[in-house]
């Protein structure tokens, strides 16, 4: 149920190491720089004692263990408390945006109200999280597949805006742990909880691969304009770059040997002598911005130079773009 | 018709095969699915437990 309606229901495990399988790496988890503290933490808010212990919005609880693992023996217990839980009306709306590179995330966490709502011990939580942690359980003599493992307690930051049409950002960094956790699994979780009852208003996911920084509802990873709102994706001239952001003549294709990014009526690119000539201007300008330098790189070295004029002529030549 | 009365035959001992488990599964399945249509959410902070 939680692939099934990953906007609706929300959790996050959080590990301790006398509980955990002992070969695994489920306590490493950073509650802000304090490694392994988190279960302390977060457990201390509601005064988790025994395990396994579920925390619904902050606010109700059921503890105990279910025998021979057998959750589904609590699911009339959770039916009602999703049941009285899930009509409530909130008037927090939680935005997660940001760029995943080089082992690194930035992010901007925004906040904003539609209603009124006081700010008195209101703050925003922003965790780290793996998902789907397969190992064995030895006491309960299976394997389990631990979901949303927390790994890393980013921050804890208060609320401060309480009238409708207001906002509030939070932005950030954090390293991904490349060599222990599987990046294509590292989700942000993002709360809005009362540190007065501990409910929980508003809570918001993402997988770092799926940001989507101009909010057009085209992840950044497939975003051909990522930083610009272009839902549609627009690329008259298929190179890749949305229209918006293309800092070419969307009306000419610039394509491996089209140089001068000249077509036919009937769209087709036309390489002959004149893309020589202009890949000559190319060369002597030396400049990787311009529209005709990576359509002139013919030997995909990286840059452009005087084998690329010979390897283009020799192409033509050779009848290489006659179809 | 043997192979309709086949099937009339099997769809008897599986109908009976519903048990209450199913039944309130189902149900929160389908209060899930409601509450996803009004983007509504639930947060659970599981600890070290099996959800």
């Amino acid at each position: 149920m939680l692939d099934q309606y990953p906007e609706t229901l929300i959790n996050v495990e959080w590990h301790s190491a006398g509980y955990t399988p002992g070969d695994s790496d489920f306590e490493e988890c950073y509650y802000y720089d304090a490694y392994g503290a988190c279960y302390g933490a977060r457990g201390g808010l509601y005064g988790v004692g025994g395990i396994p212990h579920t925390q619904w919005n902050g606010i109700e609880e059921t503890v105990g263990g279910y025998g021979g693992a057998n959750w589904e023996a609590f699911i009339g217990t959770f039916q009602e408390l999703y049941g009285s839980m899930v009509g409530d009306e909130t008037p927090f709306e939680i935005n997660i945006s940001g760029i995943f590179e080089e082992g690194q995330v930035s992010y901007d966490v925004t906040v904003s109200l539609d209603a009124y709502m006081s700010s008195s011990d209101m703050k925003v939580e922003i965790i780290v999280v793996e998902d789907n942690i397969y190992s064995y359980w030895g006491a309960v003599n299976e394997y389990h597949n631990a979901r949303n493992v927390a790994r890393h307690w980013l921050a804890t930051e208060d609320l401060t805006i309480t009238n409708s049409g207001e906002s509030q950002t939070f932005s950030g960094t954090f390293d991904v742990n490349l060599e222990a956790w599987n990046p294509d699994s590292v989700k942000m979780i993002v709360l809005a909880q009362s540190y007065d009852t501990y409910q929980v208003f508003q809570a918001a996911q993402v997988n770092i691969n799926n940001f989507d920084m101009d909010e057009d509802g085209v992840s950044n990873d497939a975003d051909n304009c990522m930083e610009i709102f272009n839902p549609e994706q627009e690329d008259i001239d298929s190179d890749g770059l949305g229209d918006v952001c293309d800092i070419c003549d969307n009306e000419n294709v610039f394509v491996n040997g089209n140089i001068d990014g000249n077509v036919s009526v009937d769209g087709s690119v036309i390489i002959d002598i004149a893309d020589i000539l202009t890949l000559v201007e190319v060369v002597e300008e030396s400049d990787p911005e311009s529209c005709g330098y990576q359509a002139g790189d013919m030997t995909t070295e990286g840059d452009v130079n005087i084998i690329d004029i010979i390897a283009l002529a020799q192409l033509i030549i050779s009848g290489a773009f006659d179809s | 018709m043997r192979k309709i009365l086949y099937i009339m035959l099997l769809s008897l001992p599986l109908a009976q095969q519903l048990e209450p488990m199913d039944i309130a599964i189902d149900q929160l399945r389908t209060i899930v699915e409601t509450a996803s249509r009004g983007s509504q959410r639930v947060f659970v902070d599981d600890f070290t437990g099996l959800l």
